[in-house]
């Protein structure tokens, strides 16, 4: 249970960056964000997929802290990230089980 | 492993994973409601800034019992993770630790010496129709697998598959407790707006952030003892999408339907609580369930 622990916890602390981070970028009031972060993307894919297929439990800590952070982000920023880190990470996930 | 370390574990990821899911529930409900709701984190540094907020005791209060009682409620929590998600034990400790939970509940309005937290005290005393449903379930739980320990209770559905298929209508009457325990829900009558906080409205600073840490660790323990007597043995995965699917349904319906007045609540508590009863009854006496 130790892992699940540690993932929880760099998953709680990453989200808990990402919205302080993020309320520093954007201080204006609530706006839906319609354009894609490419970085934020490539961070989010990078976590997920880490958090995920690793197997390794530092290294999905790591993994849990990016996903978090890009998650964690103030509402209306960071959705579609998170979304097309998630979607690529589980892909990701059952290519590695299936294919070895 | 250490007993003492596996509670601390078990305790630390209730905590995260409970604020973690109460605060997703919120965002569900904001959605639902077209808001953007607030972060999903949100509920988790909420718990932790009260920590650190000043505490103020008001002069009404029966100060031993006001300050002691955020203890025990804590307390009781640790014990329903140490009974389920540690030890695997009886369901019957379970049991006792809502019905001590119900109790805490009450006394945590009475000591306040608010009017708030008084009138929610005495609808304390009425949402008890809760635990109705909830020990139904538990016989009925009992009654098919003829035990009540949550070890063999898994043991049993890994041969024989997850209980929701034998006895739906049992998990229907504990998805009742579920529902009633969440936030916003239409059952919540101690925790009506028209009172403020309810039991808590008196409760400031660190007893306030207990009171939080006990909310976030009664959602997770509640969840896992639903998922775990229903769903058969899970992995950490199912039990992560099965916590996650749960909360999401809570908070569609809390977002849809208002809350309801304390008789209402209660009637319609025990009218579904009384039809599942019957209705898992018939089921077992016509061979339905095995």
């Amino acid at each position: 249970m130790l892992d699940y622990m540690i993932y929880i916890l760099t998953f709680a602390v990453g989200s808990i960056l990402g919205l302080v981070y993020s309320y520093k970028q954007h201080g204006e009031p609530f706006v839906a964000v319609t354009k894609f972060n490419v970085p934020f993307a490539i961070i989010s894919i990078i976590g997920w997929v880490l958090g995920f297929c690793s197997g390794n439990i530092i290294l999905s800590a790591i993994g849990f802290l990016l996903a978090g952070f890009v998650m964690g982000e103030r509402p209306g920023y960071g959705r579609k990230e998170t979304a097309v880190g998630l979607i690529i990470a589980i892909i990701v996930y059952f290519v590695l089980k299936y294919s070895v | 492993m250490n007993l003492m370390v596996d509670i601390l574990i078990n305790v630390v990821i209730a905590f995260l994973a409970g604020s973690l899911l109460l605060g997703l529930h919120r965002k569900v409900m904001a959605r639902v409601q077209k808001r953007p709701g607030p972060p999903i984190v949100q509920h988790l540094i909420h718990s932790l800034k009260f920590f650190f907020k000043e505490t103020a005791i008001p002069r009404t209060v029966s100060k031993v019992f006001y300050i002691g009682i955020v203890f025990i409620l804590a307390l009781i929590w640790v014990v329903g993770v140490i009974v389920g998600p540690v030890a695997h034990d009886s369901l019957l400790i379970l049991f006792g630790v809502y019905a001590v939970y119900k109790i805490v509940e009450h006394n945590s309005g009475s000591s306040s010496g608010s009017p708030y937290g008084k009138l929610s005290c005495v609808r304390a005393v009425l949402s008890a129709a809760s635990e109705l449903p909830l020990f139904a379930a538990i016989v009925f739980v009992y009654l098919v697998t003829g035990s009540m320990n949550i070890g063999e209770i898994i043991s049993y559905q890994s041969v024989h598959g997850p209980l929701v298929f034998s006895i739906p209508l049992a998990a229907l009457m504990f998805f009742m407790l579920i529902i009633t325990k969440s936030p916003y829900s239409p059952f919540a009558i101690t925790k009506d707006k028209v009172l403020i906080s309810g039991f808590e409205t008196e409760h400031f600073g660190f007893l306030r952030g207990f009171m939080l840490f006990s909310e976030s660790i009664a959602w997770y323990v509640m969840l896992w003892v639903f998922l775990t007597i229903f769903f058969g043995p899970l992995t950490a995965v199912g039990y992560l999408i099965g916590m996650i699917v749960i909360s999401f349904i809570t908070g569609f319906i809390n977002a849809a339907t208002p809350l309801l007045s304390p008789n209402h609540s209660v009637m319609t508590q025990i009218t579904i609580g009384a039809i599942c009863f019957f209705g898992t009854i018939l089921m077992i006496f016509t061979g339905v369930v095995a």
